[in-house]
């Protein structure tokens, strides 16, 4: 009922909506739920593009705030044509594969990162969008500014703080998974991190230094961080620790990750022992073969008795030798 | 009082000559099938030995039967209800093929295809569960007439409690002495394979209390198998469904006594309803050691007493079937005279299969050359008798002499007696204080012996009448059931669900 409403024109949707009430006859609640509804359907697209945009833009693109992983979007209109915008909002991989000059050098820009498909977009959302960002340019001070990033030097503490974050000993402001879940360092404890996402010790070398990185924090962007990062971003003290952390472990090489690996398999095999033990203690009285081993056992006394049998002429030559096997 | 009936078994071992015609019979009609191979439903072992699968006796490792939990209930030694999700990918509690044995077969086809050699061609055993030529080493009955070896008769775990020159006489020269133990279901009143399976596959009819296992509820758990005592359900490794003596419930239905017992040779099976308490099953397999054959006897009622009769018709037992109880020879065997006992009822199962003791020759010494005997009686002095009495106490009395000795000694009264009767070399006064000192008149060791020695076809078999009709009407509308019966399984028993 909801998608017959939306599609018509507001007056026309008004007018079925009220035909269907007379026709029902009954002014319910639920009546009056898909009243409103039916109302309020074509309006709620325009209001919600700024959330729009700070749900799935922002976490790249700021409007004035400068470069994140994505380019800074203030007056994006003015540089390239809407048409093109409008193209590389709705298909951005396609763009770039066609060999677009322009997209090329974007994708060089931030580093290889190709902007992912955003959800539900499509050419009326990306007219409103490219609106919202013309008027928020106009803006002395616009509302998608991002975070400043801080340039405070890194001291001990902050290092130890990144490394509690990492580890997940220091909850996540916003609740988002720490780290460790999916990445692993060089001084992890025994069981290592994450193997989903690569090794970070050397991440700091990587993106080439602390403005990258912290830009990396603030809007994780790919298609595996950003979903879980989207309504959990981090905190600009979060950044700033584990910046520093990464800072400090970017001088370390990846020398222990063969140690990591075999404590991490000796530790395996270890546990897996210590579980076979503990099964044979709880099945302690579990059954064992009867037939066999009561045969092996006496076997030997058998052929001790044949090889010692007496002489035919020996009265009782079973009873001279009494059998150990009846005891 | 709920009186119930059951069909039950005596086996009479004096007269047992150990042919195994039983169990070909039986392994004839029920297990020569595909998975069914290893399973004798019907086995016949030389005691002392250590039977089928081996040492079936020893509890300590098989962990069959029930045992007391110290709160006054029972429970499954094998398994509990708590310990069911624990074992879920292993039962500890299974015997192993090797401790029945790998069925074989021999490789006949090789005779006549064998390409022309030196030596004769040779038919080599191959298993009858891969096909591969294998090295027999052990049977399901490979001790039959202690097979010449040692080794099983001295560990037959019967020989718990008897002193080493009990043992040694047993397996000395001039001593050796076996007796045949043919064992069946024993169709318990207080089934502890029943009681095991979390499928609810087993059951106990309730007409005449015969022990089955149905194949479209089994789901393979085998606690049937761990839990029984007797080790008598067995696993088909290829339906992946238990199963078990069915005392061949479809001659039953149609009159015909089993196939085990129609083809018995020495006539030793006697088959007869039994009319017990059911309300009384969870008291008596509670009692201690010591009281529990009589105890068990106590539960059988007597099918005249009026009382008992009344009892009966209000929980349905209809005329024919108290009239079969009636004329039981079971009855006579375990009620009346006392001389027919249960294997190791100190398993608490309550068996409704019961044996009469047999009576072995008297000990034997040989110095210097000459045999001679402990006993001028040779085959009658009960004390003297080369089978020790704790042997069989551990057998059919829990471990108590006293209801063995009791049998043994009718038992040799009626043999005295009926010397004097009819040979008459024996001094008549001394055969009837055997008689009284037996606890026996001339009247019932006339009748011991009639129903031992001369006993007919229809007086060892007292088969009731089933009134299958009547059965089914708790399962069924029985004009729906005639409509649907007869046409067989729509598809034999298989793996899964």
């Amino acid at each position: 009922m909801f998608q017959q409403f939306q599609e018509l024109p507001d007056k026309e949707a008004m007018e079925r909506a009220s035909s269907f009430l007379f026709e029902s006859g009954a002014w319910t609640l639920r009546s009056m739920v898909v009243f409103s509804i039916a109302v309020s359907a074509n309006f709620t697209q325009a209001q919600d593009t700024p959330d729009y945009y700070r749900q799935n833009c922002l976490n790249c693109h700021t409007i004035g705030g400068g470069r994140l992983t994505g380019p800074d979007l203030k007056d994006v209109t003015q540089r390239r044509d809407a048409e093109w915008l409008i193209q590389f909002m709705q298909n951005p991989k396609v763009v770039i594969d066609s060999g677009d000059p322009y997209a090329a050098r974007l994708v060089e820009e931030s580093r290889g990162v190709v902007m992912p498909p955003s959800p539900g977009m499509d050419r009326y959302r990306a007219e409103q969008i490219l609106k919202l960002i013309e008027a928020e340019s106009k803006l002395e001070k616009s509302q998608f500014q991002g975070i400043r990033i801080s340039n405070k030097p890194f001291t001990e503490a902050d290092r130890q703080a990144g490394y509690a974050i990492f580890l997940g000993e220091q909850r996540l402001t916003n609740g988002g998974a720490a780290c460790i879940s999916c990445h692993d360092m060089h001084d992890m404890p025994a069981l290592g991190g994450g193997r989903l996402g690569p090794d970070l010790t050397l991440i700091y070398e990587r993106l080439k230094g602390r403005k990258a990185l912290s830009a990396w924090l603030m809007a994780p962007a790919t298609e595996t961080m950003q979903p879980i990062f989207k309504n959990h971003p981090l905190e600009v003290e979060e950044i700033h620790a584990l910046t520093a952390y990464f800072e400090s472990a970017a001088s370390h090489q990846e020398d222990n990750a063969t140690t990591a690996r075999i404590s991490f398999l000796l530790l395996g095999l270890a546990l897996a022992t210590g579980i076979l033990f503990l099964f044979d203690a709880i099945w302690k009285w579990r059954f064992t073969a009867v037939r066999a081993p009561l045969v092996e056992s006496s076997a030997s006394q058998t052929a001790f008795n044949v090889r010692t049998r007496a002489p035919l002429d020996n009265p009782s030559p079973l009873n001279s030798q009494p059998s150990e096997g009846v005891q | 009082m709920q009186v119930r009936s059951q069909v039950s078994m005596v086996f009479h071992l004096d007269k047992c000559i150990g042919c195994h015609t039983c169990s070909i019979a039986c392994k004839n009609v029920w297990t020569d099938r595909k998975g069914a191979e290893y399973m004798w439903w019907n086995n016949v072992e030389t005691k002392p030995g250590t039977g089928y699968p081996t040492r079936w006796e020893d509890q300590e490792k098989y962990q069959g039967g029930w045992q007391s939990n110290g709160n006054g209930k029972l429970d499954i030694k094998s398994t509990s209800k708590t310990r069911i999700v624990p074992n879920i990918f292993h039962n500890p509690h299974m015997p192993s093929l090797d401790d029945y044995y790998e069925p074989w077969t021999y490789d006949y086809q090789n005779l006549f295809t064998a390409r022309e050699g030196a030596d004769q061609p040779t038919a080599e055993p191959i298993s009858m569960i891969d096909g591969e030529k294998i090295d027999v080493q052990a049977g399901p009955n490979w001790d039959d007439d202690l097979g010449g070896s040692p080794i099983y008769a001295e560990n037959d775990p019967n020989l718990e409690g008897l002193t080493e020159q009990q043992r040694l006489q047993l397996s000395s020269v001039e001593r050796l002495v076996f007796f045949y133990l043919p064992r069946i279901c024993n169709h318990c009143l207080n089934p502890c394979c029943v009681a095991s399976c979390p499928s609810g596959a087993l059951y106990k009819r309730g007409e005449d209390g015969i022990v089955l296992i149905d194949q479209k509820k089994c789901r393979a758990w085998r606690s049937c198998v761990a839990a029984c005592p007797y080790k008598k359900t067995y696993f088909n490794w290829f339906t992946g469904k238990s199963e078990k003596c069915i005392l061949c419930f479809p001659r039953l239905e149609t009159g015909q006594a089993p196939a085990c017992f129609h083809s018995c040779v020495g006539r030793i099976r006697y088959l007869g309803v039994l009319l017990y308490d059911a309300e009384r099953i969870e008291e008596i397999a509670r009692l201690p050691d010591d009281e529990l054959v009589e105890g068990h006897r106590e539960m059988i009622l007597d099918p005249h007493d009026p009382e008992v009769i009344d009892a009966a018709k209000r929980s349905g037992i209809s005329d024919g079937v108290i009239e079969s109880a009636q004329n039981s020879p079971v009855y006579r065997f375990v009620k009346e005279w006392k001389i027919a006992l249960p294997p190791h009822i100190e398993y608490r199962t309550l068996p409704m299969l019961f044996y009469v003791p047999p009576m072995s020759p008297v000990q034997a010494t040989k110095p210097e050359d000459t045999i001679s005997h402990s006993s001028e009686n040779l085959f009658h002095d009960i004390d003297e008798s080369r089978v020790p009495m704790k042997f069989f106490a551990n057998l059919f009395g829990a471990g108590h002499e006293g209801v063995v000795r009791y049998a043994l000694a009718k038992q040799k009264a009626v043999r005295w007696h009926r010397r004097a009767e009819t040979v008459g070399d024996v001094d008549r006064e001394l055969a009837d204080r055997m008689l009284r000192e037996a606890n026996c008149t001339t009247e019932e060791a006339d009748e011991i012996y009639k129903l031992t020695a001369l006993c007919t076809f229809e007086e060892r078999f007292v088969i009731p009448p089933m009134h299958r009709e009547q059965a089914i009407e708790m399962m069924k509308e029985p004009h729906e059931h005639r409509e649907e019966t007869g046409f067989g399984f729509v598809g034999g028993p298989r793996r899964g669900m």
